[in-house]
C-alpha cells in the first residue's frame, strides 16, 4: 500500500512534466488477454499513428485503479462500472469515456453436487466466494434482487472473501465461487473438474449484468482540450486494437505474453481467454450504449436496505470522446 | 505564504518542549511526549487542509477520528476477529510450542542438530507463500490466521529460549550437581529462571509479528470481518478514513500488547541487572 502511494505521488510529480500526447493507462488486473486490445494497439503502432505515447501499468490484487487515478498515477483506468459509480458517489469524479466491453463476463460457478439449480431458491444457507476491492458490488446487487441477506444464517448466504484463485471451490470450502468466463472458470477446468461437475450462473443470464472494463478519466481531464484530443486518439487506436485482437486471437495472445513481465501466463490460457473476451466485445464499437448504462444503474440502485449507490449518478459518462473518435 | 502557520506551529511546539526539558520531573517528561504527539497531529491536519490533499491519498486526523467514532461496532468486531482470535491464539500456541521445543532441544543433542535447522527453514518461508496454503488447510476463518501467526512467532521465541537455557555458567550448574539435583529440579530452579530475560525478549519481538501476520493473512481469503479484510476492501471502496481507523486500532492494540508483555517481564525478571532503576 505504502509503495503504491509513494509510486502514485512520484508519478503525479512526473505527470507535471508530461509531454503532449503522453497518456498513462492503469489496468484493472494483471497483464492478460482481458486487456489484449491495448497491448495489440501498442504493439502494432496504432497509438503512435494517433500521436499518443501510451504507458500501460498492469494492476494486481493490491491495486485499486480508482485510487491510482485519484492519486495522479494514471490518466485513464480500466474499471467496472459499479466500482466507478460507487467511487463517484464517494466524491471521486470518475467519467466513462468509452465502453469497449458490451457484455459482462462475470458468473458464479457452483459444484453440481451441492444440488444448486436455481439461485432464487437454492442459495440460502450456502457459502459463496466473492471478490472484494470493488468487485463485490455486482454480487451484492444480485443478492439484493434475490432478497438474500449476505450476513449468513439459514435464510441468507455466507460470504467468503475469495482470494484470487479457485481453491475454495476445489477444497469444497464454498458451494460457489466468483469466476470470469474468460479466466477463473478455465482454471477450475484445468484443475481437473469437468463441465458436468459444475453449474454456472452468468450475471448476463440472471438479468443482473453490469458494465465491465470501461475506460474512465477524472472530470478535470476533460476540461483540458489537449488531453481530450489525446484521449480521442487513444480510444480510436484502442478500438482498432480490440478489433485486431478479436480477429487474431492467437497473435493477440502472443503479444500479451511478450508484455507479461511476470512470466506467469501460459499461451494456451491466453489464447482461450482472448477467444472468450472476443464474445464480450461483440456489438460494441467502444461507444457506451445508454440502455446498458441505465440497466447497470438500475441494478445498483435496487439495493433494498444497502444499495451500492444511493442516487442515480449525474454526468457519469460522456459520449464526446467516442463521438469524435468514430465520426 | 501558506506554509507560515505550519512552520509556526512546528517551531512553537519545539520551543515549548525545549523550555520544558529544563525540568526533570515525571510530569514534565510526560508532557514533552504529549506535546510532541499533539504537534505531529496538528501539523498533519494543517498540511492536509492547507494543501487540499485528497482523502484517498491521506485523510485528515479529524476525518479518521470521525470514522473511528462512527464505526465503533465494526472496529470492535474486526478487533475481536483478528487480534483476540487470530493473533492472540496463534501467539500463545506458538510461544508454548517454542518453549517446549526449546526444552526438548536442550535435553537432547540429537534434536539440537535436527530441529534447529528445520526451525530456521520455517522461519525463512515468506508469509505470502504460506498464508494461501494455510487458508486451504485450516479454512477461511480465524483458525488459518492463528496458524500463520504460529509459524511466524515460533522461530524467534525458539532461538531466544534455546540461548536462554544455555545462559547459566558452569559454576552454577556444578553447584546444582553437587547437591545431586536431577535434571528436572535443575531446570526448574536454575535454568528456566535464568532463561526468562531471553524468553521475554523473544515474546516482545513477536507481539508485533503476531499482529502483522494475522492482518496480512486475511488478504488471502477471510470471512467478511477482520482488520485485514476491512483494510483491503475499504481501499477498494475508497473509504480511506476507515482504513486509517483500522490502522489506529492496530497501533493501539500493538502498543497495549507489547506493554502488557513488558510489564509481565518486569514482574518475572526483577532480579536481572537490566531491570535496575
Amino acid at each position: 500500500m505504502k509503495r503504491l502511494m509513494t509510486g502514485a505521488a512520484a508519478l503525479a510529480l512526473m505527470a507535471g512534466a508530461a509531454q503532449a500526447g503522453d497518456l498513462t493507462l492503469q489496468l484493472k488486473w494483471v497483464t492478460q488477454a482481458q486487456f489484449a486490445g491495448y497491448y495489440v494497439a501498442l504493439d502494432q503502432g496504432f497509438y503512435e499513428e494517433e500521436g499518443v505515447n501510451l504507458t500501460i501499468l498492469p494492476g494486481g490484487p493490491d491495486i485499486a485503479p480508482t485510487q491510482v487515478l485519484a492519486g495522479g498515477g494514471a490518466d485513464v483506468i480500466v474499471e467496472w462500472m459499479p466500482a466507478a459509480l460507487a467511487a463517484r458517489e464517494k466524491g471521486l469524479p470518475l467519467v466513462n469515456i468509452a465502453q469497449p466491453f458490451k457484455a459482462s463476463g462475470m458468473m458464479l460457478t457452483c459444484l453440481a453436487e451441492t444440488g444448486i439449480t436455481d439461485p432464487a431458491t437454492d442459495f440460502a444457507g450456502k457459502t459463496l466466494g466473492v471478490w472484494f476491492a470493488g468487485n463485490e458490488y455486482p454480487f451484492l446487487s444480485w443478492m439484493n434482487t434475490l432478497g438474500l441477506s449476505t450476513e449468513g444464517g439459514e435464510e441468507g448466504v455466507t460470504v467468503l472473501k475469495q482470494g484470487f484463485n479457485v481453491d475454495p471451490l476445489l477444497q469444497k470450502q464454498a458451494a460457489c465461487i466468483s469466476t470470469m468466463t474468460y479466466n477463473e472458470y478455465w482454471q477450475v477446468i484445468d484443475a481437473g473438474l469437468t463441465e458436468d461437475d459444475l453449474i454456472t450462473f452468468k450475471y448476463e443470464d440472471q438479468g443482473v449484468a453490469t458494465l465491465e472494463d470501461g475506460l474512465y478519466v477524472l472530470e478535470g481531464t476533460l476540461e483540458d482540450p489537449e488531453k481530450v484530443t489525446d484521449l480521442v486518439g487513444f480510444v480510436r487506436a484502442s478500438m482498432r486494437g480490440w478489433q485486431y485482437a478479436a480477429e487474431n486471437p492467437e497473435e493477440a495472445a502472443e503479444i500479451v505474453m511478450e508484455n507479461d513481465e511476470t512470466g506467469a501466463q501460459t499461451i494456451e490460457h491466453q489464447t482461450r481467454m482472448m477467444t472468450e473476451i472476443a464474445k464480450l466485445l461483440e456489438g460494441s464499437d467502444g461507444t457506451l450504449i445508454e440502455a446498458d448504462y441505465q440497466r447497470t444503474v438500475d441494478i445498483l440502485l435496487a439495493g433494498g436496505s444497502d444499495p451500492v449507490i444511493e442516487a442515480a449518478p449525474e454526468g457519469a459518462w460522456v459520449s464526446t470522446i467516442t463521438d469524435r473518435a468514430f465520426d | 505564504m501558506s506554509a507560515l502557520p505550519i512552520i509556526g506551529v512546528w517551531l512553537g511546539g519545539w520551543a515549548v518542549n525545549i523550555w520544558l526539558s529544563r525540568f526533570d520531573t515525571r510530569a514534565s517528561r510526560t508532557l514533552v511526549a504529549v506535546i510532541f504527539g499533539a504537534t505531529i497531529i496538528a501539523l498533519w491536519e494543517m498540511i492536509v487542509r492547507i494543501y487540499a490533499i485528497p482523502t484517498v491519498i491521506l485523510p485528515a486526523p479529524s476525518q479518521i477520528a470521525a470514522s473511528f467514532a462512527a464505526n465503533g461496532s465494526i472496529l470492535w468486531t474486526d478487533f475481536v476477529q483478528t487480534i483476540l482470535k487470530g493473533a492472540l491464539t496463534g501467539w500463545l500456541i506458538g510461544a508454548g510450542a517454542a518453549i517446549l521445543t526449546a526444552i526438548a532441544i536442550d535435553r537432547s543433542p540429537f534434536l539440537q542438530r535436527g530441529l534447529l535447522p528445520i526451525g530456521n527453514f520455517v522461519a525463512a518461508l515468506p508469509i505470502v507463500g504460506i498464508a494461501p496454503i494455510l487458508v486451504m488447510w485450516f479454512g477461511f476463518d480465524w483458525q488459518s490466521k492463528a496458524a500463520v501467526v504460529v509459524v511466524m512467532v515460533f522461530f524467534p521465541i525458539l532461538v531466544n529460549m534455546v540461548a536462554g537455557l544455555r545462559a547459566t555458567d558452569a559454576m552454577q550448574r556444578d553447584l546444582m550437581a553437587s547437591w545431586a539435583a536431577p535434571y528436572g529440579a535443575s531446570l526448574w530452579k536454575l535454568r528456566l529462571p535464568a532463561a526468562m530475560p531471553f524468553l521475554f525478549n523473544g515474546l516482545k519481538i513477536t507481539t508485533t509479528l503476531a499482529l502483522i501476520g494475522a492482518i496480512v493473512a486475511e488478504f488471502f481469503g477471510s470471512p467478511t470481518r477482520g482488520m485485514g479484510f476491512r483494510i483491503s476492501t475499504a481501499v477498494g471502496r475508497l473509504d480511506l478514513p476507515l482504513v486509517w481507523a483500522e490502522i489506529v486500532v492496530a497501533a493501539l492494540a500493538g502498543t497495549l500488547f507489547y506493554g502488557l508483555v513488558a510489564a509481565l517481564e518486569k514482574k518475572v525478571t526483577f532480579w536481572h541487572p537490566s531491570q535496575r532503576r
